[in-house]
């Protein structure tokens, strides 16, 4: 019987190498050499899945022998994946790449510079938003081509205004009349808010507050990026306005987690929202409206918004390989294909003249009602986040100043003056 | 009470008759009275999936709901069919299925060699070993993964082609034995006594003899214990997965199931429906195991111990 | 008795009569020793030890995983990580949670694995549910503990309002965030505990239990004198895994509070994924590293040291 049972385990084992070496199919990863087949890392569910492909298919049909392979990564892990890949030297053709590692991915050798190929006059480079130029250049050079937009505006519960007795606000209004509708919105009896914010302190906290900073006429940085700009009268406002409304007046919900809001919102429990467009198909129990972010008056600044592009980057595995990827990419991102991506998943268009096409406003807002104001916000983004290797450490800051000012553990004026002080040794210590 | 009641009653464990039956009853519940006890606790450990069923049978307007609520008006059933054919998910189930099962009979194949070695003899370096086992448990993947991967690609292009980047064997080698397991089976086989391995040894059996046909049968728990965590821990892995593998065919079912799960928006419903049909087979392994949770040889006791 | 004289040959040295024969068994020992544990060696140190040893190299340098330039910096890393505040309160708050989450889980695991360890009824059903708990994905377990302790619309805030007792913050609030967490854990891995235990428990020979209860022993002294030595094994085995798991916390942090609020979840394995992936100092990362393994190596050999003392073996 021992013997039996030493032969079956043999067996076992024998059966598992075989196993082994059957799992020898499929390679996937681009890097034939060839330019027959490009392999392509991006986070698409959804009906932005089913459009990419739909997509896909079409290019592979015009463009007979080429075949294009698309693998899923959830695009909060797409960095960890690539930097992996790079190191082992397997990185795919392309990847679908958060603008705000730019300044970093930027620095990965195998990263193409495409200045020159967007140089081109056919792919008309200043028809995408400068939002999405600014995000795709890193020190003068172009290293990704758009990929998706987006912009923060303020998206409101019209039952619950109605209810309230107020008006639905208007596009001129201000930060005041925010607050006074938040304070009116809040009702702890039945645990209602004005309004949210979520308070993990990761760059999902600090870039809600960077576009009231830009709205009340302040600056991240300075110009050169080399000292804090934020401890400014325009800081102190900012963080004033979101002190009344976490401390003073209760009328703001904060969210440890990142994860409730939007939720809450849907369920009617919150007011108003300041959020993107991704969350319009969120709330489907719900009379929504949407409205520009409200501004500060005499400032100058308007009611400019932030926004949070993301790049396609092209990763260097030969020169065919590059050619073809670019090929690709040129048609993907170009107007045609641009539009009906965007009519198919509700994204705004990452084209200006896409936006300014006759009867497609019309068209997104019929399928997805709301989004027509946040194409026309697009125009409200006048700047981006500040390019530097080190942003993301100045985020960090920016983020503890933030929730310490909304837990009501610091005073506005103190936390700005220490955010500073710890960014300028950060830009001091960093080289770029 | 009434034979009727005792008929109906839950047999009354060895452990408590006897003794239990000379003290005067005062009052007897139909039922065990440890039930009140593992009731809440079990109520409180499933409360999650209670939230998890709810929302994979719900549609997705309700699910957008916070505080959730449990209580859904309209019922979808077809969000698991939905779930299925959002993607491959019979590829990403055999795949899973082929990691675990392989990782599961490797382990124990290879942990029981060795944990019985650290338990039972002595050799030159034991200690120094054992140590150097239990030390890569100490570094966090977020640091060795680039190693790994560096390593898994270099065994890809010079060993075996099968156990590289992008292939199903780069999931199966670096977890075909775990520290976990030699660990746990270490310590396992030191609570055994040692009598009966000493008895077979000296009427002349190998040392492998005396694994196969004397240690390995007396662990039955310890075994169907470690098959089902490392069952568990290889259905459940998604890091190492999402680094090494490279095309929609080699994914396996926790990469699958984050299709659903976009940067901004999440498909709560298919999700769950998804993550409660990953679930089953761990639910499956376990309970099977569990037939191995029986009261081994050595504790019917041993005379003169 | 057969067992004697098996068990006084090893016992005997080898100059002794019969010392060749002893020494003989002694090599077959060695040999079988490591035809037993070389497999398993070679994977798990191929696997685990070669990146090990590579990370601590890559504390050396000045790594930002994107250029492959990483020039060798020395212990400049490790200087800075002793100047740094962030890594002493990361420290801070790993150690006090482990010290919570790793007697919390175990005690509960003991509990639960004794109730657990009869033939009644649905016991099956019982002890699946135990498992399942480890099953479930992070996320889901995640989203579900921050409902449950949100402030405004939880259920344990509402809880403490039915007994009177006043509304807390939880994860809004930095001392009662990691709490909160501990919790969480502790809910997840009691499955873990309760499966260890009852595999263990299944090797206390009933006999024992039953002769100490006829002698007159009450249930839990039976249980203190008998039962808990006999699970020191389980018991050493499980401090021993939970605090090395425990050390190493991030996934429930990482989904849920993200290190907030103010940092005060902020665990040495979180702080130093920021630093590698979203600071991109890798060489840092990596220095952060090697000091949380010379914690958890002395924190685990205390145990083995400590564990000696009070473990039983039967053999």
């Amino acid at each position: 019987m021992g013997s039996n049972r030493l032969r079956t385990l043999r067996a076992l084992v024998a059966c598992a190498l075989i196993v082994l070496g059957l799992g020898a199919c499929g390679t996937g990863s681009g890097g034939s050499g060839s330019g027959k087949s490009i392999s392509i890392w991006e986070g698409y569910t959804g009906a932005e899945q089913k459009e990419f492909t739909h997509l896909v298919a079409a290019y592979e049909k015009a463009n007979p022998g080429v075949k294009v392979s698309a693998l899923y990564v959830n695009n909060d892990n797409t960095l960890q994946k690539v930097l992996t890949a790079v190191r082992g030297g397997t990185q795919p053709d392309i990847a679908y790449l958060y603008g705000s590692w730019a300044p970093n991915v930027a620095k990965i050798p195998q990263v193409v510079n495409l200045t020159k190929v967007v140089a081109k006059p056919s792919v008309n480079w200043n028809d995408f938003w400068v939002g999405e130029r600014d995000v795709a250049t890193v020190n003068g050079r172009v290293i990704g081509i758009p990929a998706l937009v987006d912009n923060l505006a303020v998206v409101y519960n019209k039952t619950l205004f109605a209810q309230a007795g107020l008006k639905p606000p208007a596009a001129s209004w201000t930060w005041a009349q925010f607050q006074a509708d938040a304070k009116a919105l809040t009702k702890p009896a039945i645990k209602q808010f004005g309004t949210a914010y979520v308070t993990p302190g990761s760059e999902d906290t600090v870039w809600h507050w960077e576009a009231l900073l830009w709205e009340a006429g302040g600056q991240i940085l300075n110009s050169s990026n080399t000292k804090a700009a934020f401890d400014s009268p325009a800081g102190l406002t900012s963080l004033n306005t979101l002190r009344t409304m976490a401390v003073t007046d209760h009328s703001m919900y904060l969210d440890p987690a990142d994860s409730a809001y939007a939720n809450l919102f849907n369920s009617g429990k919150i007011g108003m929202l300041v959020t993107g467009p991704w969350d319009l198909s969120a709330f489907p129990n719900v009379h929504d409206g949407v409205q520009v972010m409200p501004q500060y008056p005499g400032t100058g600044a308007g009611h400019q918004t932030i926004s949070g592009p993301d790049n396609w980057v092209i990763f260097n595995n030969g020169a065919a390989q590059v050619s073809a990827a670019e090929k690709f990419l040129l048609w993907l991102t170009a107007p045609a294909q641009a539009k009906a991506f965007s009519l198919a998943t509700g994204d705004l268009p990452t084209r200006q003249s896409v936006a300014s096409a006759a009867g497609f406003t019309a068209a997104m807002n019929a399928a997805l009602p709301g989004v027509d104001t946040f194409i026309t916000n697009l125009g409200n983004v006048k700047q981006a986040r500040p390019q530097i290797a080190s942003y993301p450490q100045i985020s960090q800051v920016l983020g503890t100043m933030i929730v310490s000012v909304l837990l009501g553990k610091s005073a506005p004026k103190a936390a700005l003056d220490q955010a500073a002080a710890k960014v300028n040794s950060i830009l001091a210590g960093s080289g770029s | 009470m009434s034979t009727v009641d005792l008929a109906k009653a839950a047999p009354v464990p060895a452990s408590m008759r006897g003794v239990a039956g000379r003290r005067p009853r005062r009052w007897r519940l139909p039922f065990s009275p440890w039930h009140l006890v593992l009731v809440p606790a079990t109520i409180i450990l499933i409360f999650p999936f209670f939230w998890m069923i709810v929302t994979s049978i719900e549609t997705s307007s309700e699910a957008l709901r916070f505080p959730p609520d449990l209580t859904p008006h309209v019922l979808r059933f077809t969000n698991y069919g939905d779930a299925l054919k959002a993607a491959p998910f019979g590829r990403f189930f055999w795949n899973s299925a082929v990691v675990a099962i392989t990782t599961v009979i490797s382990n124990l194949v290879f942990c029981a060699a060795a944990g019985y070695a650290f338990a039972r003899f002595r050799f030159l370096g034991r200690g120094v070993l054992f140590v150097l086992i239990m030390i890569t448990l100490m570094v966090p993947f977020q640091v060795t993964m680039i190693p790994q991967f560096l390593i898994t690609k270099w065994i890809g292009v010079n060993l075996l082609a099968g156990a590289g980047i992008g292939h199903i064997g780069s999931l199966i080698v670096p977890n075909a034995a775990t520290a976990f397991g030699v660990f746990f089976l270490r310590q396992f086989f030191r609570t055994l006594p040692i009598e009966y391995e000493e008895a077979a040894r000296v009427d002349g059996a190998t040392r492998l003899t005396v694994l196969l046909r004397i240690v390995l049968p007396l662990s039955a728990p310890a075994l169907a214990t470690l098959a089902a965590l490392t069952f568990l821990d290889s259905w459940n892995s998604f890091l190492w997965p999402l680094i090494v593998i490279t095309s929609p065919n080699e994914m396996t079912l926790p990469l699958g199931l984050a299709t659903f799960q976009g940067a901004h928006s999440t498909q709560w419903t298919l999700l769950m429906a998804g993550n409660m049909m990953s679930l089953a087979p761990m639910l499956l392994v376990f309970l099977l195991a569990q037939r191995y949770f029986v009261r081994s040889v050595a504790a019917t006791g041993l005379a003169g111990t | 008795m057969a067992t004697s004289t098996a068990a006084g040959s090893r016992r005997r040295s080898g100059g002794a009569p019969g010392g060749a024969r002893n020494r003989a068994l002694a090599r077959s020992e060695s040999l079988a020793g490591w035809a037993f544990v070389t497999p398993a060696s070679v994977i798990i140190l191929l696997f685990g030890a070669v990146p090990i040893v590579w990370s601590l190299v890559m504390s050396f340098q000045q790594n930002n995983l994107l250029s492959p330039k990483t020039p060798f910096v020395g212990l400049q890393n490790y200087r800075q990580l002793i100047h740094d505040p962030a890594v002493l309160s990361a420290t801070e708050h790993t150690i006090v949670y482990t010290m919570l989450f790793v007697p919390g889980t175990m005690i509960v695991g003991l509990f639960l694995a004794v109730a657990m360890n009869r033939q009644i009824r649905f016991i099956w059903f019982y002890r699946t549910a135990a498992y399942a708990t480890m099953a479930i994905s992070t996320i889901s377990e995640a989203l579900v503990f921050i409902w449950l302790f949100d402030p405004s619309y939880g259920i344990v805030n509402y809880a403490l309002s039915l007994l009177g007792l006043p509304q807390q913050q939880f994860l809004n609030d930095p001392s009662q965030a990691l709490g909160v967490v501990v919790v969480m854990t502790i809910w997840g891995w009691s499955g873990f505990a309760v499966v260890i235990y009852l595999a263990a428990l299944q090797g206390v020979p009933k006999e024992l239990t039953e002769a100490a209860a006829i002698d007159g022993a009450g249930r839990w002294a039976t249980f203190r004198r008998i039962t808990l030595p006999l699970l020191s094994p389980a018991s050493l085995f499980l401090a021993v895994w939970l605090t090395i798991n425990a050390l190493q916390l991030f996934d429930e942090v990482f989904l849920s509070t993200q290190g907030g609020p103010l940092g005060a979840t902020t665990v040495v394995v979180y702080y130093l994924y920021v630093q590698a992936f979203q600071n991109f100092s890798f060489g840092y990362a990596s220095a952060i590293a090697y000091l949380l393994f010379i914690v958890i190596l002395v924190a685990t050999a205390i145990q083995f040291r400590v564990g000696r003392r009070f473990t039983y073996y039967r053999s």
